[in-house]
């Protein structure tokens, strides 16, 4: 276990901030960390900036990340990892498709040739669109309220794909699945970065797998292959007490 | 080619390695999976009469290539679970149901549940080290063993497993108690714990686990030769399994099948070929033509 000290915070719209801290450890974009608050509890964090100064974005939605998006600089926490499978990055131009606070985990990998598909429910919940110049950047909302009027699947009706040398994925699994059912149908290349329900981050527990495969030691980043016709992605989950759920996208 | 098939029970096993209760078998597909990477057969995590959530994360700590975890039974509750057998039977293996209670009625209903969902055995969880009620509370007591164990035997057509637990004074009077099963299952988790002692705090929230992997091996080992040496039952053999070196040294103590569990933590599933490959080389070195053998080999 790692102890953390926060050195600075970032607020990225409301009940979202981004801790920053220096962390001497190699971390490839889209690997996972497990973070620690003792007394409070663990939840699996991916990383928003993996240089020398690294960060978290952190979205309150539970009693671990509440406490966590209330750290002020100086204050600590535990970190162990990294773990799982990160992007594989290709050199050219690529595509971002960041739905919620996915696009945090995307952005390590973006770069002067990189477009981004940001969206979120309503205009107060995009974060980091300020990181993409407006040439660039493509936002949705499902309100309507910035951007294109609906959710990423149905944007990318309206666009070149084959532009791209590979589109990055990451956000709740139903916007995923709905993605991926696009790409697919137009044989492009793209990985995806799972969020489940996850205790262990070692592969042994097996909450968080998704058709046999492991999200936190397989994944969290799955090709497009591994995706298309596995049994559970996109339609059914376990909850934390491994109780089989629908996700109801059929 | 040396035959590595095995029996235990009656059970047909293609090989002598299974999946260990509690790790990558909450999920059908996993299970599955697993059995695809040469496991002979799993057994499931262990399932109780309700659903349960078990304890709020941290629920594990990394011990070297060893772990302690409090996960805290949490399992989907016996009506939630025929779907994951129903998947885990595809491979055409035997899947084994590890159910928990805290009495002979409590065990027995689980049991008869995991015959009906095609279960070809049911392994009793009398050990786990963690939840007040359950598992090692319950296989303290020789006499609520061997309650449940001649209860459920007389219930069931499959065969039962009782799992053991390494955390008694005695575990001759357990394996005495629960002698009407039909094979032992040696040895569950140590109980232990970690304090970070930066946090200045345990780390599980339970604060109490159980170690698994190599550092319990020679008890694991010991309790094998012991059990197997004074009782000749048939055992299955699990704690710190990691290399072909270690499931020889079980089956020479006495097992005639092993599980493997927390070195999927270290190996990932190719583990299961891997041993199968390398055990199949040791024993055309050795001599030995089939695995029983070498079961109780070592046995003076």
């Amino acid at each position: 276990m790692n102890r953390i000290t926060v050195e600075r915070v970032k607020d990225e719209a409301k009940n979202v901030r981004t801790l920053f801290f220096r962390w001497d450890q190699k971390i490839s974009a889209g690997q996972f960390v497990m973070v620690w608050l003792p007394g409070l509890g663990e939840i699996p964090m991916s990383l928003s900036y993996i240089g020398s100064l690294k960060g978290i974005t952190v979205k309150a939605y539970g009693k671990v990340s509440q406490a966590m998006i209330e750290l002020q600089p100086g204050n600590e926490f535990f970190i162990r990892g990294p773990y799982g499978n990160g992007f594989q990055v290709e050199s050219g131009r690529k595509l971002l498709i960041g739905g919620g606070s996915g696009i945090a985990s995307l952005l390590p990998i973006a770069d002067s040739e990189t477009d981004a598909i940001i969206s979120a429910k309503t205009r107060d919940e995009i974060i980091f669109a300020d990181r993409f110049p407006d040439s660039r950047l493509f936002l949705a909302t499902d309100d309507g309220s910035a951007g294109f009027h609906g959710f990423p699947h149905d944007l990318l009706d309206r666009m070149d794909l084959s532009v791209y040398r590979k589109i990055y994925v990451c956000g709740p699994e139903q916007m995923l699945y709905r993605v991926m059912l696009k790409l697919r149908d137009r044989h492009v290349n793209a990985e995806f970065s799972l969020e489940r329900t996850m205790k262990c981050g070692i592969g042994i527990c097996d909450s968080c797998s998704v058709g046999g495969l492991q999200v936190c030691k397989q994944g969290p980043v799955f090709s497009i292959e591994q995706l298309k016709d596995n049994p559970e992605f996109g339609i059914y989950r376990t909850t934390y007490s491994g109780k089989r759920i629908s996700l109801n996208m059929k | 080619m040396a035959d590595l098939s095995t029996s235990i029970a009656g059970i047909r096993l293609e090989n002598p390695l299974m999946l260990a209760s509690g790790i990558l078998d909450e999920n059908g597909y996993t299970m599955l999976d697993v059995m695809k990477n040469g496991a002979a057969a799993v057994v499931t995590k262990s399932i109780g009469n309700e659903e349960r959530d078990g304890y709020s994360s941290p629920i594990i700590v990394e011990y070297g290539d060893s772990l302690i975890n409090a996960v805290g039974l949490s399992n989907p509750g016996i009506d939630n679970f025929a779907e994951e057998i129903r998947i885990a039977k595809q491979a055409g293996k035997p899947v084994i149901g590890s159910v928990f209670a805290s009495d002979a009625d409590g065990f027995t209903s689980l049991g008869l549940k995991m015959q009906e969902y095609g279960c070809d055995a049911v392994e009793l969880n009398l050990s786990c080290p963690h939840v007040k009620g359950f598992g090692l509370e319950v296989g303290s007591d020789p006499d609520l063993v061997e309650d449940i164990v001649n209860e459920i035997k007389s219930k069931l057509k499959i065969p039962v497993f009782a799992k053991l637990s390494p955390n008694v004074s005695n575990i001759l009077d357990i394996a005495k108690a629960a002698e009407k099963a039909d094979a032992y299952v040696l040895i569950n988790t140590v109980k232990a714990m970690k304090i970070d002692i930066r946090a200045r705090s345990p780390v599980l929230t339970n604060v109490y686990g159980g170690l698994s992997g190599p550092a319990i091996k020679p008890v694991g080992i010991r309790y094998v030769y012991e059990v197997k040496k004074e009782t000749g039952k048939e055992i299955i053999g699990v704690g710190g399994i990691a290399s072909f070196e270690d499931a020889v040294e079980y089956i020479m103590a006495g097992a005639s099948a092993v599980q493997i569990g927390t070195a999927l933590y270290t190996k990932g599933k190719g583990i299961f070929r891997d041993i199968i490959s390398q055990m199949n080389t040791f024993m055309d070195d050795e001599g030995f033509g089939r695995i029983s053998d070498m079961v109780g080999v070592a046995i003076r």
